[in-house]
């Protein structure tokens, strides 16, 4: 260390830092040294202690210790999830460059620059690119692209945490491996906050065993402070209602007593509808609060974050739209309404308030039904004992390779043995194998197996070179249109007839509505005039009624750390000291839980058999997240439908689910264990689901990274007409004429690994089997099975095949609707 | 055929029989009806770098060699969108298809998607009209939409590949190709396999005919 302390360019930096006042954190110095000699690594920092400035600084550093070594053109290339971050960053960055005295230049390159800036850089690069992965891949896409690489000494995955999971992250894979190719000597730094496993992270970001790596973690801890609002008595707090409205008159005083608050929500609808709640509570807040969430207008929701910024706004009610993204300064309070589903989450958001380094995050949270105050508790449980959530990587996604080989294919053309190298060079494909390349390859230059079925199928030619290339020009521009890995739903843009864009509204919600209905988007209560090219017109309505559209998105299930967490405090919670003010309010319930039916202790799995006029209830409280509990009831339906015949309505929420039948449900404590085995687990799962039509909901992202459907843009005119298709229809024609296709394969695979977690169901049976089931007759619901009752999710379950579930519905003379 | 359905309805005295496979006979006329082949969508598909297997062109023919064979018909009708796009290999695997039929009459009555030449269409051998073929009692068009229909014909279009989505308990839903009948037309499903389904139409007093490949249901 005290070498590298005395270099010039160590100095140079210390010394600009003391003019400001500053001194470099302990973790900072740590990452310019090993930056210095040669690793690569992860910087695991809280948000507001200069993450950025780890990385970038070891650069610039380096640079000034050994500028012989530096070249013209791009050195350090900086991916990040976030486009809206890129600007700010920028700025800092010349900022700072200026100031040292250095004569770098840090431009942003993403779906925002303009034409003329993209030419020029492409003329000369900057020394210092922000771009986003999308971005990275649409360079790949250009001609003699690779030139602009060859001097990179660094690439910087910012907000690693963020992509690690997704698609995204598995894009940057293949960015950094083929960027390895052409600069040999380029180190990867990540970026990350706290998640459950950064080893791991870390080894996705740089697998290569012959890569020196460390990982760099901040001692400096953000201090938060939870607090949660309790209503007066158990009763104000609806059982299982759908808001905690009756607490809003207090979080009004917060929202006073504070500079400026966010108000989260977990979905677009909610938020919507706690701005109104706000507004009625305190009409004076008019204007002074507003409403962010992805379907709002950008420019507006720039509006919006800018106001923020400024401190002219006392709230803004949001969803996870800003739970990422450039930090507010004035916000020095977050208000949590209804579960954050996880505890990563929940720490990120308290995080956006009080940002500076010192500053206290303080968090408020509001529960919308009584026993989420069980879940706080085990978020503050799960905080003390440092437990994160894992971001799992994904593994051969297929689609996603298949757009980088054609992408590379658009730009310079590939060979086939350096690709395979390079790709399974990346984590997400270290493990695949030369036929599925080979499939891959025949996939885009042959589009399928049968023979003389795609005799016009020419989307990628190998030369007598044996290079792979692109040739048409139409193929090429509609594979450059389709590059990334986001896939959102067919949105509508809300737009006024004199102009004036309010927002997107999925074409689900719109379907639903006719001329004339109301409904709240942004705030607004809008009359639909007409619907034109995607987009709906509408005028201010005076109407009092209106709809609140709801988006798909967005309904995650509880993680399962927390659900471990919740199941723990459950467990604690009847023997509760009374020290946790949470347990100590939810005491009544709780006694009457116990007293009318159980509380599972960690080791116990409660069942609750209920007679009610409806028919037979039977109630399993797995904890698990909404997904597996829901897997779960149709398993046990279909094992239960093996002893006798039934059909069963199933529900369910992140705690448990419910099945009803009108029929007695022979469920008792002898035949329990069977009913809820681990043997056959993923066998009768298969068959209790309806897993191709779940593949099939998969496959639309897929389809669609993959090029097998042409994006239409919301607003824009249809202007591939001839090729619009859905990606169900797709799906269809495959498994008809395609079954070994591997992207349908991929579909299924998504389906149980993502969808299904199977991983987490055959945890949640181990656990179960190790468990003593205790099955309890109750006369009426519990305080457990009550939220269920209500505030659920409702579907049917059948195993039947389509034709009789058709005649039997017809049977029971059930509404038609046409 | 083996596991044709059939269903026979009467419409203006006249006998139509609607079958599950995406095809209609009228036995006044001695004439199948169908629409929307889209003959070359394959290809173009694939043209454009989506690879679509020709097979299923292949099988929507075989579909409707079957049909022919079993109601030998006079005249076969096609109510628009025969070709989907420009000509490509597709078209000529159809011309080679056609060449088996040539004691039959092939009528084609243009769609939105039928800009080929017209030479193409007489070189097929193909008698084609603009926008209507009156024959008896029946008009046939493409697209009703701005069109006032004659209310003492039956007008038979197709254009719309129109579904019908089925809603039981429970959040229970399934989507079936279906002929939608109002008082004075017949709506056709889509003939080809490779095509949507659009459960958004809604006409007046319109009894929808949706099916599976072995049933025929009839919802009000």
């Amino acid at each position: 260390m005290k070498n590298f302390k005395q270099t010039q360019g160590y100095q140079i930096i210390q010394n600009w830092m003391a003019e400001k006042g500053q001194q470099p954190f302990d973790f900072q110095q740590r990452t310019w040294q090993k930056y210095a000699n040669g690793y690569s690594g992860l910087v695991v920092a809280p948000t507001g202690f200069g993450k950025t400035f780890s990385v970038f600084l070891g650069v610039v550093i380096q640079h000034l210790n050994h500028p012989e070594k530096s070249k013209k053109g791009l050195k350090l290339i900086w991916i990040s999830p976030l486009r809206s971050l890129a600007k700010d960053l920028a700025k800092a960055m010349n900022e700072a460059l200026e100031e040292i005295g250095l004569d770098w230049v840090a431009e942003v390159r993403n779906g925002d620059t303009p034409q003329k800036d993209r030419r020029r850089q492409e003329r000369l690069m900057p020394d210092i690119l922000l771009t986003t992965p999308e971005t990275i891949q649409l360079l790949f896409s250009q001609k003699n692209n690779s030139k602009w690489f060859r001097n990179v000494q660094c690439i910087a995955v910012d907000e690693w945490h963020e992509l690690l999971g997704s698609k995204r992250g598995v894009l940057t894979q293949l960015a950094i491996t083929r960027i390895q190719t052409l600069a040999k000597s380029v180190s990867v730094w990540g970026i990350s906050a706290t998640i459950g496993n950064l080893d791991e992270a870390m080894q996705v970001l740089i697998p290569n065993p012959a890569v020196k790596t460390i990982m760099i973690k901040a001692k400096e801890q953000k201090k938060l402070k939870i607090v949660s609002i309790l209503p007066d008595e158990v009763e104000e707090l609806s059982w299982a209602g759908h808001l905690g409205k009756s607490l809003s008159s207090k979080i009004i005083p917060i929202i006073y007593e504070n500079t400026s608050t966010l108000v989260f929500t977990n979905t677009r609808n909610q938020s919507e509808l706690w701005y109104q709640i706000i507004l009625d509570e305190a009409p004076d807040l008019a204007g002074q609060i507003a409403i962010h969430h992805g379907s709002i207008a950008k420019v507006q929701r720039n509006f919006i974050e800018e106001a923020l910024s400024d401190g002219l706004l006392k709230a803004v009610i949001c969803t996870s739209s800003l739970d990422l993204g450039v930090d507010f300064k004035p916000v020095d309070c977050v208000i949590q309404i209804g579960s954050s589903k996880g505890i990563a989450r929940f720490m990120q958001r308290a995080g956006r308030s009080g940002h500076s380094p010192f500053e206290t995050s303080k968090i408020y949270f509001v529960p919308t039904h009584t026993l989420q105050l069980i879940e706080i508790s085990a978020v503050k449980e799960a905080i003390k004992q440092k437990e994160m959530e894992a971001r799992l990587p994904m593994i051969l996604p297929f689609d996603v390779l298949v757009q980088f080989l054609v992408t590379l294919a658009v730009g310079e053309g590939f060979k086939k043995e350096e690709t395979f190298e390079i790709v399974k060079s990346a984590f997400a494909f270290q493990y695949l194998t030369q036929e599925e390349f080979n499939w891959c390859l025949h996939f885009i230059t042959k589009g399928g197996s049968t023979l003389n079925a795609y005799e016009e199928f020419h989307k990628v030619m190998v030369d007598e070179d044996e290079v792979y290339r692109v040739k048409s020009r139409r193929i090429s521009m509609l594979h450059r249109m389709n590059i990334g890995v986001i896939v959102s739903e067919v949105m509508l843009k809300v737009k006024y007839q004199k102009g004036g864009y309010v927002g997107m509204v999925e074409e689900y919600f719109i379907s639903k509505l006719k001329k004339g209905d109301a409904f709240t988007l942004s705030g607004r209560v809008l009359e639909i005039q007409y619907i034109k090219d995607m987009t709906i017109i509408v005028k201010n309505s005076r109407k009092k009624k209106a709809i609140t559209p709801s988006w798909n998105g967005g309904r995650l299930p509880l993680s399962s750390y927390l659900s471990h967490f919740l199941r723990v405090k459950l467990s604690d919670a009847i023997s509760a000291t009374g020290r946790e003010r949470e347990l100590k309010f939810l005491h009544p319930l709780l006694k009457n839980q116990q007293s009318n039916s159980h509380i599972p202790t960690i080791n116990e799995f409660l069942v609750e058999l209920i007679k009610t006029k409806e028919g037979f209830h039977v109630f399993m409280y797995p904890f698990e997240g909404r997904l597996v509990n829901e897997i779960m009831a149709s398993l046990v339906a279909y094992r239960l439908a093996q002893i006798t015949p039934l059909t069963f309505t199933i529900a369910m929420n992140d705690y448990g689910f419910e099945l009803l039948s009108d029929q007695y449900i022979p469920l008792n404590e002898e035949n329990v264990q069977d009913v809820l085995s681990k043997e056959n687990l993923i066998a009768d799962v298969t068959a209790s689901i309806n897993a191709s039509e779940m593949a099939s909901r998969k496959f639309r992202d897929i389809a669609q990274i993959a090029g097998l459907v042409v994006q239409t843009q919301p607003g824009a005119r249809k202007t591939h007409k001839s090729l619009q298709s859905s990606s169900s229809l797709i799906f269809r024609v495959l498994s008809d004429y395609e079954p070994q296709n591997l992207l349908l394969r991929q579909a299924y695979t998504e389906v149980f690994d993502y969808q299904l977690e199977s991983a987490r169901l055959q945890e949640a049976f181990d656990r179960i089997s190790k468990s003593t089931i205790v099955v309890k007759k109750s006369k009426g619901f519990t305080p457990l099975s009550f939220p269920l009752k209500v505030d659920s999710l409702r579907g049917l379950l059948t195993n039947e095949e389509l034709g009789k579930r058709i005649e039997r519905m017809q049977k029971q003379s059930m509404e038609w609707e046409a | 055929m083996g596991g044709l359905v059939k269903k026979n309805i009467i419409l203006k005295d006249q006998e139509l029989v609607l079958t599950t496979a995406r095809c209609l006979f009228i036995q006044e006329i001695d004439s199948l009806v169908l629409s929307d082949l889209h003959v070359g969508k394959s290809a173009h598909f694939q043209k454009f770098g989506i690879p679509i297997s020709k097979d299923i062109l292949l099988n929507d023919l075989s579909r409707l060699s079957d049909l022919i064979q079993f109601f030998q018909p006079s005249k076969v009708i096609v109510v628009g969108d025969l070709f989907h796009a420009e000509y490509n290999k597709d078209l000529d695997t159809f011309k080679t298809w056609l060449l088996q039929f040539s004691e039959i009459e092939f009528v084609l009555i243009k769609g939105n998607h039928d800009r080929l030449k017209n030479q193409i269409y007489e070189d097929l051998n193909i008698v084609y009209y603009e926008l209507k073929a009156t024959f008896g009692q029946f008009d046939f068009v493409h697209d009703t939409e701005n069109y006032s229909l004659n209310e003492d014909q039956i007008t038979i279009s197709g254009h719309l590949h129109p579904g019908v989505l089925l809603k039981g308990k429970g959040r229970q839903r399934v989507k079936l190709p279906c002929y939608i009948q109002t008082k004075d037309e017949i709506i056709l499903p889509a003939f080809s396999e490779f095509t949507g389904l659009n459960a958004k139409i809604n006409k007046e007093k319109a009894t929808y005919f949706g099916f599976t490949k072995d049933k025929i249901l009839e919802i009000k």
